[in-house]
């Protein structure tokens, strides 16, 4: 018993932790979400769930919502496809393994804020990198207004997001993969299976539970993306880029609504919850083990 | 199996009680009993002084000169990168362990330290006397001086007068000769208007752009009591005057990707003819081509005869002392210091702002170029008076839906049903 007590003694320093900068800023923020607290006030009043309703008829949590689910899409479509590919070419390609990794990953050393200016001026319409390449290269009907065409901001922010985080989802797949067995490999080969059916029947399926993770945490990565959207467009023009984390600031820290700003978090959290379990479901449905 | 939990539970109860202890949502704040005075003996007041102009090394020069003339008191200075000190100053000032003296900016965020009760009345402090009574009005509310703007910018576009002198232009005094300049620079390979239309742009150039649209100050105000709608004419106006400039080819092209570094660069290059941006430019501009020869200019919206404004002026950096500071003797002798003329011109040439303190001598350059406009007929600039954020984002949120191609009218109607959306109780 008295070894039990001891155990749950070495608890203490990570509970403690635990609860100050997660516990009670999320109790205390579901409890900010049923008042009027402006943030500073001494005072605050219970409005029940007027703020609940405020944020779901509101046209820019709408839009926030819309853009954010196109932003989340582009994101995990991408970065999945691209940084599998990545894995597998490293993965295979043994003499450039150690350079190639390293390359892949240096965007990850590097700050989101720090990506997103950069970005903003690789974006520049003018002045910019990515134009006067194209141009170069004779493919001028290419070259756009990247960051303020509105119907195109949300889709150039995703690239860059998902540029920026290739590496380190790449890294969890060459993981995944170093964890299936070679033998499998050398029975398929023995068997005369192509390249492509051993992708489709061994690798992938035996890949999911480091797909499952990548999605989710690309799922949670890009809905939570802050930063870049701050740096580059601030959620601009004409709330083509805003997402939920920018319009939660607006009202929060520019507006002075925390009551607001709480609840659309509480929906954030909901919104974020449902998503990841529909993908873990779907994922874990393709899990096959041999 | 009660048993076999009651330890957790313990330590669970023990962490409760200690948050409940430092809790509280951030309502319950307990105010300060507000003491002044040299405390220790011999040992110096330190009182702090939180504000965004960071890159401005003469800040050190002018507290090491006050602590010097005070032995008393010192000095300790922070700053922050100007947009996050818009949003998290009030944060910081709330337990008045910082921010004895802080700068705020007029409009939404004046209103919310006011409303917080965070700003200490100076109204009967006779350095209040040092400054220009017209331009203190940002820092003052149901009578009280709050807080005393410590920056002074015009925000209206910079011009490039040699370019104006080499095809025979003068600064157009009505809409239709503004257009018809902004041809000929157009057809003569110039951008007439370097448009940072990603950041700043369109919450600055809608001051001078509606000025003379809505001669009213207060029509922001009454938009927020719904007493006038931006699918009123005023605003439909300016929008498709935005857009006309637009749809001319007198921005340069895909201006809404543009940001403030990019536009500058067109126009120091020369390529560009005007910045609309503000005077605050007028430095950066100089650094990067110092033998441009440089003036500002509002666009006239309006007929000449119907143009009340000149351009728009805005006074900021406004000096507060902490309500809940410790030292509010000692902040107030420091924002005394800062208000004797000497003190204010120094800051000023150093950091090439007007500084709205009377009788300053101005030798930067840069305010030379501006020197002119004290006398001019400029109104506060519009944006500021919008306290809501969310309303001042659908304002400028039009703005740049117009120049993406909806039309004014239809641009004006989403902006408003987002305001309607603000203005419900």
């Amino acid at each position: 018993m008295a070894v039990r007590k001891t155990i749950y003694f070495f608890f203490v320093p990570g509970l403690l932790l635990y609860a100050i900068f997660f516990l009670y800023p999320t109790l205390s923020g579901f409890y900010n979400s049923f008042t009027d607290w402006d943030g500073m006030s001494d005072t605050s009043g219970f409005v029940g769930l007027d703020n609940y309703k405020t944020v779901a008829d509101s046209i820019i949590f709408k839009k926030a919502i819309g853009n954010n689910l196109r932003f989340m899409l582009s994101v995990v479509v991408v970065q999945t496809l691209v940084s599998l590919i990545v894995a597998l070419l490293l993965t295979k390609n043994k003499k450039t393994t150690v350079a190639l990794r390293a390359l892949y990953f240096f965007p990850t050393i590097l700050s989101s804020a720090a990506v997103g200016f950069i970005a903003a001026y690789v974006y520049d319409p003018n002045l910019g990198l990515l134009n006067e390449l194209l141009r170069m290269l004779g493919l001028s009907a290419l070259a756009n207004n990247w960051l303020g065409n509105p119907s195109l901001a949300i889709y150039s922010i995703a690239a860059i997001q998902a540029w920026a985080h290739i590496g380190q989802m790449a890294i969890l797949f060459i993981a995944g993969l170093h964890a299936i067995p070679e033998e499998l490999y050398e029975a398929a080969k023995l068997d005369g299976g192509g390249k492509w059916a051993i992708f489709r029947r061994i690798t992938w399926p035996l890949l999911a539970p480091a797909a499952t993770i990548v999605v989710a945490y690309t799922t949670i990565q890009s809905f939570k993306a802050f930063d870049l959207i701050f740096v580059t467009t601030r959620g601009g023009p004409n709330y083509a880029t805003e997402i939920l984390s920018t319009y939660i600031y607006s009202a929060a820290f520019q507006n002075y609504k925390f009551g607001q700003a709480s609840a659309a978090s509480i929906y954030f959290l909901f919104i974020i919850a449902f998503i990841t379990f529909l993908q873990f479901r779907a994922l874990r449905a393709n899990r096959v083990s041999y | 199996m009660l048993k076999k939990y009651s330890f957790p539970a313990a330590i669970f109860l023990l962490l409760a009680l200690i948050l409940a202890a430092c809790g509280g949502n951030g309502g319950n704040a307990s105010s300060n009993t507000v003491s002044s005075g040299n405390s220790g003996a011999g040992k110096p007041v330190e009182i702090s002084f939180i504000h965004w102009q960071g890159d401005v090394p003469v800040w050190n020069e002018i507290i090491k000169d006050f602590e010097q003339e005070n032995p008393g008191i010192k000095v300790s200075m922070q700053t922050f990168p100007s947009e996050q000190y818009q949003t998290t100053a009030q944060v910081k000032l709330l337990d008045g362990s910082v921010g004895d003296v802080f700068a705020s900016f007029p409009g939404a965020q004046f209103e919310s330290i006011a409303k917080a009760g965070l700003y200490t009345d100076l109204t009967n402090e006779a350095f209040v006397q040092s400054f220009v009574p017209e331009l203190i009005k940002s820092g003052a509310k149901d009578g009280k001086q709050y807080a005393l703007p410590y920056s002074l910018v015009y925000n209206i576009p910079v011009y490039n007068v040699g370019l104006f002198e080499q095809y025979n232009l003068s600064p157009p005094k009505d809409w239709d000769s503004f257009l018809a300049a902004s041809e000929t620079l157009k057809s003569n390979g110039i951008i007439p208007i370097a448009f940072p239309g990603a950041d700043i742009g369109p919450g600055q150039f809608m001051n001078p752009m509606m000025m003379n649209n809505a001669p009213d100050e207060e029509v922001f105000q009454k938009l927020e009591k719904g007493e006038t709608k931006l699918t009123d004419e005023w605003w439909t106006t300016t929008l498709s005057q935005f857009k006309e400039l637009n749809d001319k080819g007198y921005f340069q092209p895909d201006s809404l990707g543009t940001n403030t570094d990019a536009a500058i660069a067109l126009f120091s290059q020369g390529k560009a003819a005007m910045l609309a941006t503000g005077s605050y430019s007028i430095a950066a501009v100089l650094k990067a081509s110092p033998d441009l020869k440089l003036d500002l200019l509002a666009p006239i919206t309006v007929p000449a005869d119907q143009a009340i404004y000149e351009g728009i002026h805005t006074t900021t950096f406004m000096l507060g002392v902490n309500s809940k500071s410790k030292h509010p003797e000692e902040a107030k002798a420091f924002i005394s210091y800062l208000s004797k003329k000497e003190v204010a011109g120094k800051v000023a040439n150093a950091a090439n702002q007007n500084i709205p303190v009377k009788d300053i001598e101005y030798t930067s350059p840069a305010l030379q170029v501006i020197s002119g406009w004290a006398d001019k007929k400029t109104r506060f600039q519009p944006r500021y008076l919008i306290t809501n954020i969310e309303i001042q984002k659908a304002v400028t949120g039009s703005i740049q839906a117009v120049i993406a191609g909806d039309s004014a009218e239809g641009a004006a109607g989403s902006a408003q049903a987002i305001v309607d959306q603000q203005l419900k109780p």
